[in-house]
């Protein structure tokens, strides 16, 4: 076990350390967020909705940014291995666990650092109060873990394809849909203070999210190998 | 060859986790280590009736052919005859169409095709190292996801081994295909494997790096390793004690 996570972490640390010489995946990430933050802030404001609407409507943008961001940069991971043709020297040296860990755990990171900048920032231009500052960070960081943990194995999937781009939008959808519906939720329950449905949203944010991981882990190894 | 492989084992808190994680990205050679591990010597490849098609397109039908420890083994063949998918299919990154792939240890036991990446090293044209990273740099990669405990003395000597300055600063990218094909040497040699697989080695090296790489290739042979080599080079082709010609 151990000898398998220094491996992981050996994975993830090669990825971050490329990404903070290429920035490639970060500034996808980033432009994206930012640029669609300042246009729905430009248009709605922190004003132009009515004190009940808001608390949903404001997690239902939240969640719209993050996610396009994250369909944005999270592809590159395994797409960047196979355009340099790094992965054949990677598939003979590391085991597929090792590898998919590595890379869940490098878009983990891209996604948590987006989110810790984005999240303050859409509150701050937005007007988005937040009654439970802290839960609310509980389900950025679930939902975080839930967009990570399926976009990982969504781009490794298509990195072998041709069309690369579409098949990531298209098939991350139908598989995050049902994940959005509750980070929602459990935004709107922390804006709003509702403890109960915060919980419950939570608590099924985190089972689809270790679904996911379960079957990730046990298709990586076919999807990476054939 | 380098110091003899090990494994590098950290803690196993998320504690720990973190902190190797942390530590990897400032300085790549920050991993604890112990339990040596060596990588033997003495396995042979045998493969039978191998084929391979994609849909229609019949790349070769039937192959067969071995390798035993201190022989080379040689694929040569016309261009598009498949040469280079037969090395991918020997090495376990492609499976074929039909037929059958074993490496056998000592002439003994089957290896599981899981556990062959562990034993052999490979040099191709369609394989690269990371271009962003400086050789130094792509060598502690390669060591660390392969659980080897290698000190930075160790890739040091390889690089120079390979002809390589170990204290050149530029990454990848800024290298000549030569000096890329000397890295990617390097990486095949990382971790002293028993089978070496080589598609066109001596492409892109000038004279003098084709003539240390005839010494390197008759080196392992020595050293009882198995080599695998497509080539079209007629210098290449006399280094074979086998030979595997595909049709076209």
């Amino acid at each position: 076990m151990s000898r398998w996570l220094a491996e992981a972490l050996a994975v993830a640390a090669k990825d971050l350390r490329a990404e903070f010489r290429t920035r490639v995946a970060l500034n996808s990430l980033a432009l994206f967020a930012l640029t669609t933050l300042a246009a729905v802030s430009y248009t709605i404001g922190p004003y132009r909705l009515s004190t009940e609407d808001r608390p949903f409507l404001l997690s239902v943008l939240l969640w719209i940014v993050i996610f396009f961001a994250a369909l944005a940069g999270l592809d590159r991971s395994f797409v960047k291995e196979e355009e340099s043709h790094t992965a054949p020297l990677l598939r003979l040296a590391a085991a597929p666990t090792v590898v998919w860990a590595g890379k869940l755990l490098y878009n983990l990171i891209l996604i948590w650092v987006l989110m810790a900048m984005l999240a303050p920032l859409f509150c701050v231009l937005m007007g988005f109060e937040i009654a439970m500052p802290w839960r609310f960070a509980a389900v950025l960081a679930a939902g975080g873990f839930g967009l990570a943990v399926t976009t990982t194995i969504i781009a490794a999937i298509i990195a072998q394809a041709l069309t690369r781009g579409a098949l990531f939008s298209v098939l991350s959808l139908p598989l995050l849909l049902p994940l959005l519906i509750f980070l929602i939720q459990g935004t709107t329950a922390v804006a709003t203070g509702d403890l109960e449905t915060y919980s419950n949203s939570l608590r099924a944010v985190l089972s689809m999210a270790g679904v996911m991981t379960v079957v990730s882990a046990l298709l990586f190894p076919v999807v990476w190998n054939d | 060859m380098p110091g003899i492989p090990s494994h590098r084992v950290p803690k196993g808190t998320p504690y720990d986790a973190l902190r190797v994680l942390c530590a990897l990205a400032v300085h790549p050679s920050a991993l604890p280590r112990d339990n040596v591990q060596t990588v033997s010597n003495g396995i042979s490849i045998e493969f039978s009736d191998v084929a391979k098609r994609y849909d229609l397109r019949v790349v070769f039908r039937a192959v067969s052919g071995e390798a035993q420890p201190g022989e080379v083994l040689v694929i040569t063949g016309p261009n598009g005859s498949g040469k280079s998918t037969l090395l991918s299919i020997l090495c376990g990154l492609l499976r074929p169409t039909r037929g059958e792939v074993r490496y056998r240890w000592n002439g003994g036991d089957d290896l599981p095709r899981d556990s062959w990446g562990r034993h052999l090293g490979v040099v191709a044209p369609s394989m690269a190292v990371y271009e962003e990273f400086t050789a130094l740099e792509n060598l502690r990669f390669y060591a660390r996801v392969r659980g080897l405990a290698l000190e930075e003395s160790d890739h040091r000597r390889l690089l120079e081994r390979v002809g390589l300055d170990p204290d050149r600063s530029t990454t990848v990218r800024g290298y000549s295909t030569g000096m890329a094909q000397r890295l990617k040497i390097a990486q095949a040699l990382l971790h002293s494997p028993a089978v070496l697989f080589f598609d066109e080695p001596s492409s892109n090296l000038d004279p003098s790096g084709q003539d240390w790489l005839e010494g390197q290739v008759q080196t392992l042979v020595d050293e009882g390793r198995t080599v695998v080599l497509a080539t079209n080079d007629r210098r290449e082709m006399t280094w074979g004690s086998r030979n595997v010609s595909l049709a076209g």
